[in-house]
């Protein structure tokens, strides 16, 4: 840890100022002593890994944790009761929005602030429009105000979430807004608008305190930014004080390489194992490529250029009706077969979102990481549980899954452990090919590591690996080849050991 | 947020565990409370009841009866909890029962063989199933509204058969009143019918690979895709099987009453989706199983028996069918609750959903939309 790093210390003259904070879960002591200050009108970046009380701290402050005895919180000058009250100028918008996605943008910002209502509850329905239009002229985006904010792009549902957490504000300047992990599902082309949107906020005088895993989002937008680690405070920092390895370093509580690259070797003759041929669906558009044993290919991609749908498609998830196109495994056969049957080829996914499309939250551990290799373990259908303990306990120990009772639900591990379960789901087929979707979403970068060189590790030992991630640090961390997908084509190949982030971004983006 | 520590305490707890970690439930787990809680709310009210009518309820007359009259409700109950299992309802059960009820009643009535009679009925409760298979896993209309529209057909078809009135003749006394009427040991033939496919739905569910898939399609369809499991061939197999048991049902209940009544399975609708989701509160806490199924239907027939026995007024067994069926839901949703909060604070901001313009198309191909 860099030694001439020296924290910032208090003003005096705090927008929120928050100080000997601490939680407990049980024995567990998530947040020790912690304290945050946050200026008016600043944007402060709150930072840590997993497990580092972020989100207790977030939870608190919203009133959703009450905090153990002891913990002073001012808003504005005001002290007040943390955990318990939260003061009308301090307003959320937490993760995942609080939308209605089926309803309007017009109506969702109603259901916060009420509606403009006549005589016997008559919605007055001009004069609401005309204050929606009001609440969202100052952000600059044009959308459709009728529409159900589910079919609004990701980044405008953020913005309907900030006007509507802004809304009613008494006064001009003053005040907090929390932003929990707005951009942790925005790629990276909309994240641009979305700053556009944080600045204007802090430039009306409210303070911004803004919660997040990306490092780069926050040299570019944050003015400080706020350190946890393991529930304890490591220091608020001037972020023009900071670089990137020394941010990593202080979340971490190690020497982290943010450039850190898997070392992947490729035989540059080894057979190709899967030959894509003009695959088109929802988004693709003819896409042509081809995989070698052994390699970890990468795909890269704005929101809408088919990073997404690829790999459903290659999995055999890619929905019936609407794909076209061939594939074969010429090293099996010369067949070509219709991509639509895709399934045939048994290309495991480990998905994106693991508690809605990974594991089965009410199954137990071992039911969990068998569900795709029950046919081996069972004979005339009957499962030998003798059998699945074996299997489960061999992927356990290779994959290092820490679970106490392979027979307890999925849900007693910790996140980082059920991606794991869902990967040995998938390895447990033994599978030639592996497809990835976002494989260190909401990971830190300490963790992040591990899981590049677990990924490195399986490729050396023969596994094709097919990675698409909206995450260029992913691809350029373990990737040996990249295809930039654009239109839902591909655009751009790189070789990924030597392609640089600027040239890959401009890539991505296409000029 | 915790999420360090534990995973510390976890890691050494792991090593520990690794070596002996499929640990078998004790007794004493499978005697808890929040397992078969049903079980003791079940001698609670034998109690009860042996000191509310001490002539009438505590005999084996009274048990045999509780026993014999419950019989078609847990045979109905065991059709739908594998549509269940599933994820999927079967709302027009009953119906079917009506149906192949008043087929068979009509066939034997006709002069067909009882043998023939029988085996016409199921294979007409297996195109029954047929249909409301394609119509929810083929033209993915949600099974809830499907089978209810499903249900009013064969609604239409019961009348067609029936002309709307109940149908009987001298040949119900004959072989065909031993299907449902027979006795073993005082107890009717349907009690050996709920035992043997309690059995197998048992060793289905908890002992095959198929009855393992089944339960991952209830619980997350998506995932199981992902994971390689058919969920629209189970799904479908499982409203076919759905429909069988219950055609079954329908010509035990049609030999017991000795006609073809075309009402005759509609008040079992109620009782047996009680039944089933009172189960799935028991032994296998949250799964739909053929155990708790029949604890629950036990508990249900005894209480209402208890009450008529007792001489309580007529709108008291409805009342305690609502009010155990309640108190159960409640008990174990508020323990769900209490077991996942304290878990939520235990982790740490966890995923990132893949919400992305190109998620809902993903998502509406990768899964089965049910209007």
């Amino acid at each position: 840890m860099s030694a001439e790093l020296i924290p910032d210390s208090p003003s005096g003259c705090e927008a929120l100022r928050v100080s000997a904070l601490s939680k407990s879960f049980g024995a567990t002591r998530a947040l020790d002593e912690v304290g945050i200050d946050v200026r008016p009108g600043e944007i402060h970046a709150l930072m840590g890994q997993n497990g580092s009380g972020k989100s207790t701290l977030i939870k608190c402050l919203a009133g959703y944790h009450h905090p153990d005895h002891g913990a002073v919180a001012e808003l504005d000058g005001t002290v007040f009761h943390l955990g318990h009250e939260v003061p009308d100028r301090l307003r959320f918008v937490h993760q995942d929005l609080g939308l209605v996605h089926e309803l309007s943008a017009q109506d969702n910002l109603a259901l916060r602030g009420g509606f403009a209502t006549a005589f016997g509850g008559r919605v007055r329905w001009r004069e609401q429009e005309a204050q929606t239009r009001q609440m969202l002229k100052r952000f600059d985006v044009d959308i459709d105000i009728h529409q159900p904010v589910g079919g609004l792009s990701p980044v405008e549902r953020t913005v309907v979430a900030i006007a509507g957490a802004l809304q009613g504000w008494s006064g001009d300047a003053g005040g907090v807004l929390v932003l929990d992990e707005p951009t942790a599902v925005l790629p990276h082309d909309e994240v641009e608008r979305l700053f556009a949107v944080v600045r204007e906020v802090r430039r009306a005088g409210t303070a911004v305190l803004y919660v997040s895993h990306r490092m780069d989002e926050i040299f570019e937008l944050a003015d400080r930014v706020t350190i946890l680690r393991g529930g304890r405070l490591v220091g608020t920092y001037d972020i023009s004080a900071l670089t990137s390895g020394s941010l990593a370093s202080l979340m971490s509580g190690e020497d982290v390489d943010p450039d850190y690259r898997a070392s992947v070797d490729v035989e540059a003759e080894s057979p190709v194992v899967l030959e894509v041929r003009n695959v088109s669906g929802r988004w693709l558009r003819g896409v042509d490529l081809q995989v070698r044993k052994g390699e970890i290919l990468g795909i890269a991609g704005l929101s809408g250029a088919g990073t997404l749908e690829l790999p459903y498609v290659l999995s055999g998830h890619g929905g019936r009706s609407i794909v076209t196109g061939d594939l074969r495994q010429p090293h099996k056969s010369v067949q070509w077969i219709p991509a639509r049957d895709a399934t045939k080829l048994d290309i495991p996914l480990v998905p994106a979102d693991r508690q809605s499309e990974g594991v089965i939250a009410e199954f137990s551990v071992a039911e969990n990481l068998t569900l795709s290799v029950l046919d081996r373990l069972s004979r005339l259908g009957t499962i030998s549980k003798k059998q699945e303990a074996h299997v489960v306990r061999g992927w356990s120990d290779r994959l290092k899954i820490k679970s106490e009772n392979f027979r307890s639900p999925i849900s007693t591990l910790s996140g980082g452990n059920q991606q794991k379960v869902v990967l040995a789901r998938c390895l447990a087929a033994e599978p030639e090919i592996l497809i990835l979707c976002e494989p260190t979403a909401g990971v830190d970068i300490g963790t992040r590591v591990a899981i590049y060189q677990r990924i490195a590790q399986l490729a050396s030992d023969g596994l094709t690996v097919i990675v698409s991630s909206s995450d260029e640090g992913d691809l350029l961390a373990m990737c040996t080849r990249i295809l930039v997908l654009r239109g839902g084509v591909v655009a751009a190949e790189m070789d990924g050991r030597e392609v640089t982030k600027p040239v890959l971004v401009r890539a991505i983006e296409g000029d | 947020m915790g999420g360090n520590h534990s995973e510390e305490a976890g890691a050494q707890l792991g090593a520990l565990a690794t070596k002996k970690q499929v640990t078998r439930p004790s007794l004493l787990q499978a005697l808890a409370v929040d397992k078969i809680g049903a079980v003791y709310i079940w001698i609670a009210i034998v109690i009860v009841f042996s000191f509310w009518a001490p002539e009438t309820f505590p005999t084996a007359a009274t048990a045999k009866q509780i026993l014999n009259a419950n019989a078609v409700t847990a045979l109905a109950a065991m059709a739908i909890i594998i549509p269940l299992a599933a994820g999927v309802f079967d709302l027009s059960f009953a119906y079917t029962m009506t149906l192949s009820g008043v087929v068979v009643v009509k066939l034997i009535l006709g002069g067909t063989s009882v043998m023939a009679a029988i085996v016409i009925a199921m294979l007409v409760a297996v195109g029954v199933g047929v249909v409301n298979a394609v119509i929810v896993v083929v033209a993915k209309i949600d099974a809830f509204i499907g089978t209810l529209a499903t249900g009013s057909l064969i609604l239409a078809l019961v009348t067609m058969v029936t002309g709307g009135t109940s149908m009987s003749g001298a040949e119900m006394t004959g072989p065909f009143a031993k299907v449902g009427q027979a006795q073993v040991g005082g107890l009717t033939l349907p009690n050996v019918y709920v035992v043997v496919i309690a059995v197998v739905i048992w060793y289905l569910f908890e002992h095959t690979a198929t009855g393992r898939r089944l339960y991952a399609t209830g619980f997350n369809p998506d995932a199981s895709r992902l994971a390689g499991v058919k969920v629209e061939r189970l799904r479908f197999l499982s409203l076919v099987a759905s429909a069988t048991i219950a055609g079954f049902a329908g010509i035990v209940l049609s030999s017991t009453l000795g006609s073809g009544s075309p009402t005759a399975g509609v008040p079992y609708l109620l009782p047996a989706f009680a039944a089933a989701f009172l189960g799935a509160t028991q032994l296998k806490n949250g799964r739909f199983n053929s155990g708790g199924t029949i604890i629950a239907v036990l508990l249900l027939g005894t209480g209402t028996t208890g009450l008529a026995l007792a001489a309580a007024p007529a709108w008291s067994q409805s009342m305690f069918v609502g009010l155990v069926l309640i108190a159960a839901l409640a008990v174990t949703g508020l323990q769900r609750r209490s077991t996942s909060s304290s878990r939520g604070s235990q982790s740490d901001v966890g995923t990132a959903p893949a919400d992305h313009p190109e998620a809902g198309a993903r998502s509406s191909a990768a899964t089965t939309p049910q209007a």
